[in-house]
């Protein structure tokens, strides 16, 4: 095949089968990549840029509205603010088993979903959740109010003195 | 003219009725067997059935009509689907205001979605018993084991589409039960947390999620069913049809034909080269008009006695089934309403939070662990049955119910059924608040 690829290359004519072969492999792989292109542009496509739900940094008001000892469940934010003496920290109240929302309960959060339980600082006591709740990171902005951001994960026990 | 049945009338207008009805219909009603062959073969309908069929195909206690019954099935919700699209609006202000409407204000509309809902449950349940058969009478054995992996599809894309129907009504029982069901997601290894956002649109089950799952649910994966559905019964008949018995097969009993080789045969119509001659002497390769055909098939020298024509044994057979699955559904849609919970809360998930009860062995295998329940587990079981015909070859066994020859292979699947139908059992009336085991007596 080599040897006829030679001579039919030098002579240009027909039966250039080293030719043919090449344009077939080329086309080929253009086809194959753009496959593998659309295929990567579609999925590119269904992962949203931005996103309409809930914004992962939000206002929780002044810090005033949290009284010393509170811990305030914001459901819809999936958040618990507890306040201890000045200071403020935000703890998740997304199960880290299956994602149903804790409620606060005596003993820290209990998860209705497959019932596992946590401390009040979101360590797991029982059930199948496999690790602790997140801490959030809360700011102060400059007109006072309380900021949680959820993209900010912190350390267990961090709180910000007010 | 080719065709001696397909007589043109000449008698003017007077015949346009007729005409118009014969150039619809190539042939009148069979009276012969010529007659029956035609009309399975040149109708549109009919023609993906063969023109005869084997009688162990037809026994109702092989097959039991489950196949036929999940086609029916996927018919009804296609149709009840497309009628409820009418009505429902995918928002979540609107979507359970609008199952209220359904209740209250739209003709048929509860009666509609009660079929669409009891079709779904149903199935689920006949999808998985005609697995139970397939795989019970080894019906997945050489030359059909690709069939068999494309029915392990079928099954799972029959569980997604349920699934993903199921958030549509937007009430609590939709919310949590996904917002368990992504989560479960979340947990595959590497690509869990980027699958979990590209199915959801966002971080929680919303607006996004409740799009996406009703795009899935009404275009895209009815359409991979369909798609899936049509291969599948395609390959039927590309594998000689149902599996039957080696001894049901004249001629055919050697091992080289039934694994498969490129045996050839004409149906009713095939110039089979050499049928002429004694049954032990039967062609291995003949042409017929249905061209190539690969596995054991009717053969030209055991038609008389081991088939029955498709006109009208297979047709009636087909209808009692459908007649029988329409009417089920239509008497259980009539007395049992499609459940409807409370609009949905963010705040406070129901307790105990429950999947559809088709995922609650799933979610009791969860609720032991997260990853091994929800993942590990069920990953490992649908791996194992698509290799399943890869694995057990032995062509002994094929198209009978508890075979001898089959006892390990039927106990070790009979087993994990059982087991997964047990956690099921567990999931549905033995677990209350917080998961905690509870009697239901």
């Amino acid at each position: 095949m080599t040897k006829n690829l030679t001579k039919t290359a030098a002579e240009g004519g027909p039966e250039d089968l080293g030719r043919r072969r090449m344009l077939t492999w080329l086309s080929g792989f253009g086809l194959f990549g753009s496959l593998m292109i659309s295929a990567v542009s579609n999925f590119i496509f269904i992962k949203p840029r931005a996103t309409y739900g809930q914004p992962n940094k939000f206002a929780i008001g002044k810090p005033e509205d949290f009284p010393s000892g509170a811990r305030m469940s914001l459901d819809v934010r999936r958040v618990c603010i507890v306040r201890e003496g000045n200071k403020v920290g935000a703890i998740s109240t997304t199960c880290t088993h299956l994602g149903c929302i804790v409620s606060v309960a005596e003993t820290g959060f209990a998860c209705p979903c497959h019932g596992s339980h946590y401390d009040q600082d979101g360590y797991v006591t029982s059930g199948p959740a496999p690790k602790a709740l997140a801490w959030y990171q809360v700011t102060l902005a400059p007109n006072g109010d309380l900021v949680v951001d959820k993209d900010n994960e912190v350390e267990a026990g961090t709180y910000l003195k007010v | 003219m080719s065709n001696p049945t397909i007589v043109r009338s000449q008698k003017g207008w007077l015949a346009f009725p007729e005409n118009v009805w014969r150039s619809i219909f190539r042939n009148p009603l069979p009276n012969s067997d010529y007659g029956r062959s035609s009309t399975s073969f040149t109708n549109f309908f009919l023609h993906i059935h063969p023109v005869k069929v084997h009688r162990h195909s037809l026994k109702a206690t092989y097959t039991w009509g489950l196949g036929l019954m999940a086609t029916f099935l996927f018919l009804i919700l296609t149709v009840t689907g497309i009628l409820l699209m009418f009505y429902y609006v995918p928002s979540t202000t609107q979507a359970y205001d609008r199952m209220l409407d359904l209740r209250g204000t739209v003709a048929f509309g509860i009666f509609l979605r009660n079929m669409h809902r009891w079709s779904a449950h149903a199935m689920v349940a006949v999808v998985f018993l005609h697995m139970c058969r397939v795989f019970l009478t080894g019906a997945y054995k050489p030359p059909r084991e690709f069939n068999w992996v494309i029915g392990v599809f079928l099954f799972l894309v029959t569980l997604f589409l349920s699934f993903t129907g199921y958030l549509l009504p937007w009430d609590q029982l939709a919310f949590w039960a996904i917002t368990v069901g992504t989560s479960i997601a979340g947990y595959a290894p590497l690509v869990g947390k980027e699958m979990r956002f590209l199915l959801l649109g966002d971080s929680t089950v919303g607006q996004e999620a409740l799009l996406r799952f009703y795009v899935l649910h009404v275009a895209v994966l009815p359409v991979v069913l369909t798609g899936l559905v049509t291969i599948h019964f395609w390959r039927i008949r590309k594998d000689g049809g149902l599996a039957r018995p080696a001894e049901e097969e004249e001629g055919t009993t050697d091992s080289s034909t039934a694994q498969g080789g490129p045996v050839v045969a004409g149906m009713t119509m095939a110039v089979a080269a050499g049928a002429a001659g004694s049954a032990a002497a039967l062609p291995k390769r003949s042409f017929g008009i249905q061209g190539l055909v690969r596995g054991p098939l009717v053969k030209a020298g055991s038609i008389e006695n081991r088939t029955l024509f498709s006109w009208p044994n297979l047709f009636q057979a087909e209808l009692l089934v459908f007649v029988i699955s329409v009417a089920v559904i239509l008497v259980v849609s009539l007395f049992f309403n499609a459940p409807l919970e409370e609009p949905v809360n963010v705040m406070h998930p129901p307790n105990p939070a429950k999947a559809p009860w088709y995922f609650l062995g799933l979610q009791e295998q969860v609720s032991y662990s997260a990853f091994w329940g929800g993942i590990g587990v069920p990953g490992l079981e649908v791996l194992l049955l698509l290799l399943v015909p890869y694995i057990d070859r032995k062509p002994v066994g094929v198209g009978q119910w508890f075979p001898h020859e089959r006892m390990l292979a039927n106990t070790l699947f009979l087993t994990f059924a059982i087991l997964n139908v047990a956690l099921v059992v567990i999931g549905t009336f033995f677990r209350g608040a917080n998961w905690e085991f509870v009697s239901p007596w």
